[in-house]
Order: C-alpha cells, then sequence, then structure tokens
C-alpha cells in the first residue's frame, strides 16, 4: 500500500512539471521586452550589517521570426471546366514573438508533384491572392479584397484564398498546383504593408532587438501547395439500329427493306469518375427516307447492358422537324442510360 | 534571526557605512548547443546578444570580499526576471521561493496553492526567487561564484 502511494506521487510531480513547462503563449516573451537580472547581497561585518550590495545585467529579447503556411482543407479544389472565381485555400499562422505583417505571393508549379498525390498538369488563369477579412473561413468576392496579411498577432492564423479561373478545354482529373508564399514583413501601422524583414548580420547587441530567423531554412518565409482538379462529364454517345420487323418475313430473321421498321438505340454513358453531367439533352434528325414512328414513340431510361439497349424504358420525348428530342437530364460518373425509337423504311 | 537583518540593512541609512566590503557581479549567459564537424555537440556560452524564446540561460553571481575582515551572514538573493523560467542550478544549490520570497526551502519541499484551494508539489517552473545562504563567513580576499539555469519565456 505504502509503495502504491509514493508511486502515485511521484507521478503527480511528472504531470505538474509538464504543465508547468508549457508557456502561456508559444511564441513567448514579446520582441523588445528587457530582461533585466539583478542580485542583491547581504553581510555583516564585525556583527554589523552592511549596505547590501546590488548588481544587474539586462538583455533585449530579439525577435525570433517563425511562420507557417498550410493547405486549409487538406483535400483538393473540385473544379469544372470553364469555372471563374475557383478558390484554393491555406492557413497563415504567425508563430514570432511580436505583431508582423506577412506578403503573400502565389506561384503555378510548371509540372511536378501537386498537394495530394497528384501531378500538375495545367496552369489555372488570372490568380490572384486574398486574405479572409471577416475570417470566416470562406471566400467573399468583394469582402476579402486584403492582398497582404495585416498586423497578425503572435500565435494567431488568418485563412488566404487563392482565386483563380479554368479554362474551358480542360478535362476530367486534370490537375492545376498553386504555392502561397508568405513573407515576414514589419508590422509597422495599419493599413500599410511593412518592409519585408531581413534577419541582422554580425555585430549583435544585447542591448537593442534584432531579427532573428528561426523558420524552417531561416529564410524568413514558407511556402504551401494546395491544387485544383478538374472534374468534368466525359460523355460518350453509342448509336446502334437493328432491324425489327419487315413485311416479308415479319419478324423471323427481318431484312432491311421498302416497309422495314428499324430501331435505334442511342445510349449515353459518364465515364467512371467523371462529374455528374446535369442538362444533358439528345436531339437525334431521323435519316430521309425514313417514317418516324409515333406509334412505337420514343422510350427513355432505357437501361444498358453491353453497350446497347434492353427492351425497356418509358415513354418521353419529343418528335418534330424529322427530329428526335429526349431531355435526359443527369447522368453520374460510371452510369449509362439510353432513348429507343423507330422508324420505317419508305 | 538572519531575515531581521536583513530588513535592518534595508532600512538602515546607507551613509552611516563605509565603501562596499563585498563586490558582487551579475552575469547572464546564453547556452548554445553547436554542433561538430563529426556530428556531435558540444555546449558553447555566449553573450546575450541573440536571445529569443526558448534561449537557455545561464546566471552567474560572482562575489569577492575585498575588505580587511571576514563577512558574515552572507545572503544573495536573485528574483527571477519575468520572462525566464527556472530550471535548475549547480552546487552550490540555493534554497528556491515558490511565492514571490515570502517562504523558502528547496524546491522537494515546497507545494503551491491551486485555484480550487488544493495544493501540489512545486515544479522548477514555479520558482520566483533563488538565494544562497552561507553558514560560513567568507574570509577577507575570498571570492566565488553561484549560478542557475533558467528559459527564456
Amino acid at each position: 500500500m505504502i509503495r502504491h502511494m509514493r508511486l502515485l506521487a511521484s507521478a503527480s510531480v511528472l504531470a505538474a512539471c509538464a504543465l508547468g513547462a508549457t508557456p502561456a503563449f508559444a511564441a513567448g516573451t514579446d520582441a523588445g521586452t528587457t530582461v533585466t537580472n539583478t542580485v542583491t547581497l547581504n553581510y555583516s561585518v564585525g556583527g554589523v550589517s552592511q549596505t547590501p550590495v546590488e548588481d544587474d545585467d539586462a538583455f533585449v529579447v530579439d525577435r525570433k521570426i517563425d511562420l507557417s503556411v498550410v493547405d486549409a482543407d487538406t483535400v483538393t479544389t473540385q473544379v469544372v471546366p470553364g469555372q471563374t472565381g475557383a478558390v484554393v485555400a491555406f492557413t497563415v499562422t504567425n508563430a514570432t514573438n511580436a505583431t508582423l505583417d506577412f506578403a503573400l505571393s502565389a506561384t503555378q508549379l510548371d509540372g511536378g508533384a501537386g498537394a495530394h498525390s497528384n501531378t500538375d498538369t495545367f496552369d489555372a488563369s488570372n490568380l490572384s491572392v486574398f486574405v479572409d477579412s471577416n475570417a470566416n473561413g470562406v471566400y467573399d468576392p468583394g469582402t476579402d479584397t486584403a492582398t497582404f496579411i495585416d498586423e497578425l498577432q503572435e500565435d494567431q492564423s488568418v485563412t488566404v484564398f487563392v482565386v483563380g479561373d479554368i479554362a474551358l478545354n480542360e478535362t476530367n482529373g486534370e490537375v492545376a498546383a498553386v504555392r502561397l508564399r508568405a513573407t515576414a514583413s514589419e508590422g509597422g501601422s495599419v493599413g500599410v504593408q511593412g518592409a519585408v524583414l531581413t534577419a541582422d548580420a554580425d555585430g549583435n547587441d544585447a542591448a537593442v532587438m534584432e531579427n532573428v530567423f528561426a523558420d524552417e531554412n531561416r529564410d524568413g518565409y514558407e511556402e504551401a501547395l494546395d491544387d485544383y482538379t478538374v472534374s468534368a462529364a466525359s460523355l460518350t454517345l453509342t448509336k446502334t439500329s437493328r432491324v425489327v420487323w419487315d413485311p416479308v418475313n415479319e419478324s423471323s430473321n427481318p431484312y432491311m427493306i421498302p416497309g422495314a421498321v428499324v430501331e435505334y438505340c442511342i445510349a449515353i454513358s459518364n465515364a467512371d469518375g467523371a462529374a455528374t453531367a446535369t442538362g444533358v439533352q439528345i436531339t437525334d434528325p431521323i435519316p430521309t427516307d425514313t417514317t418516324y414512328d409515333s406509334g412505337f414513340g420514343i422510350l427513355t431510361g432505357v437501361t444498358i447492358s453491353g453497350g446497347t439497349c434492353v427492351e425497356d424504358g418509358s415513354p418521353g420525348g419529343s418528335f418534330a422537324g424529322d427530329e428526335v428530342t429526349v431531355n435526359v437530364g443527369d447522368v453520374a460518373g460510371n452510369t449509362a442510360t439510353g432513348i429507343r425509337f423507330r422508324v420505317t423504311v419508305d | 534571526m538572519k531575515f531581521t537583518l536583513f530588513m535592518t540593512a534595508l532600512l538602515a541609512p546607507a551613509a552611516a557605512f563605509a565603501a562596499n566590503q563585498v563586490t558582487l557581479e551579475s552575469q547572464i549567459q546564453v547556452e548554445r548547443e553547436v554542433r561538430n564537424e563529426d556530428g556531435t555537440t558540444r555546449t558553447v556560452l555566449e553573450p546575450t546578444n541573440k536571445v529569443t524564446p526558448g534561449d537557455r540561460l545561464l546566471f552567474t553571481v560572482s562575489y569577492r570580499n575585498v575588505g580587511a575582515e571576514a563577512a558574515a551572514d552572507f545572503v544573495v538573493t536573485n528574483p527571477l526576471p519575468s520572462a525566464v523560467t527556472y530550471v535548475g542550478a549547480d552546487s552550490p544549490e540555493p534554497t528556491v521561493s515558490v511565492d514571490g520570497g515570502a517562504s523558502w526551502g528547496s524546491l522537494a519541499t515546497l507545494n503551491v496553492k491551486q485555484e480550487d484551494g488544493t495544493t501540489r508539489p512545486a515544479a522548477a517552473s514555479d520558482v520566483t526567487h533563488v538565494r544562497w545562504v552561507f553558514n560560513d563567513t567568507i574570509p577577507a580576499g575570498a571570492s566565488g561564484k553561484l549560478s542557475f539555469r533558467g528559459v527564456v519565456k
């Protein structure tokens, strides 16, 4: 029992040490703080107390410049061809023991690895960088207009958006990676972008606040990658036909002779991994020297099997001006749907 | 008894005494790990020209009895600067305070009162003052160094 108690006691000492070792702010004592250590000596000589002796030594805490830039959401931003104002988001954190501004710039990768186990294959256009001024984590055009981070306090983070346009001709799976760089700059005045900081060279002075780069490469800036991935629909249309009846052989092994009935199948398939195609509309002019079979009509939502139509479906679509028109609606990736209609050979 | 003497010394007019019998010097240095060419590291002491949060500091107090007589009741008191967390001291081990100098002892014997009224054992980071109390007199001409370590918060 006694041994058990002792073990508990020593464990609590360790816990107290661990708690006590954590400073109030990760970035620590403010840069520019003067730390003065004063020592006092009391003594007596011949039984008489003497004047206490004092001495002190002081130094000024230097500016330990440190920051981080990370992809805010750790996933790629899905975009569609022709999209404008597509947004990727980063988080910039000031780990300096002082309030700083941060200059921002975004660049395109020229090939190479993207941010999410992918490879850069194209460039977005009209790239611009904006700070999340209202701190809601969402890019608000017209509101989030600042192009540099102003007066970011120590241990504080802010979201930064890179906004770009995607060309209409980009295809499914294409990746545009962008790199955001944040560069530590002088805090200075509110609303004014301060000068980029430089590390102080030699000629150190204990009494002056100096700049010490403590970021990863001791260069005062950090970068992170994020990327856009094009999610386009990839539709394939396959039209097949078969003779279902002729006036001589009727349904048994019919031939393409005048009076024969021909059934068309249009299969609409969207590739695996492609974005859902919406508002899909099919128009198909019927061949010359044929007559639309209005009795059969048009069947939509036909099951596709082996690339061609199964004999099902429900009535839909319309026929006007020698054209069959069907509003297919949505076709999800890795799915297919079909339409069927018939004509009579003149 | 020593505490009484200390108070008397503070209150007494300084003019009644001759020049200091004892000199005292406080020095702060930065302890840095420097990598050797063979990959090992060594610790070097630098002046406090470049100091940033997290740096390790060595506080050294040097004293010398420059008088003609022995100095008795020798007490060196060093309040910790607020931006410094106490780490520990070499020999001679000082007594410490975790309550602004009201009570003293070795760290292991001290407790800290918590918000809920309970107490917990004091940690090095709770230390507010460091103090060396000498039982022996310091002979004329004698000198010595006292030191402790801290980290910039």
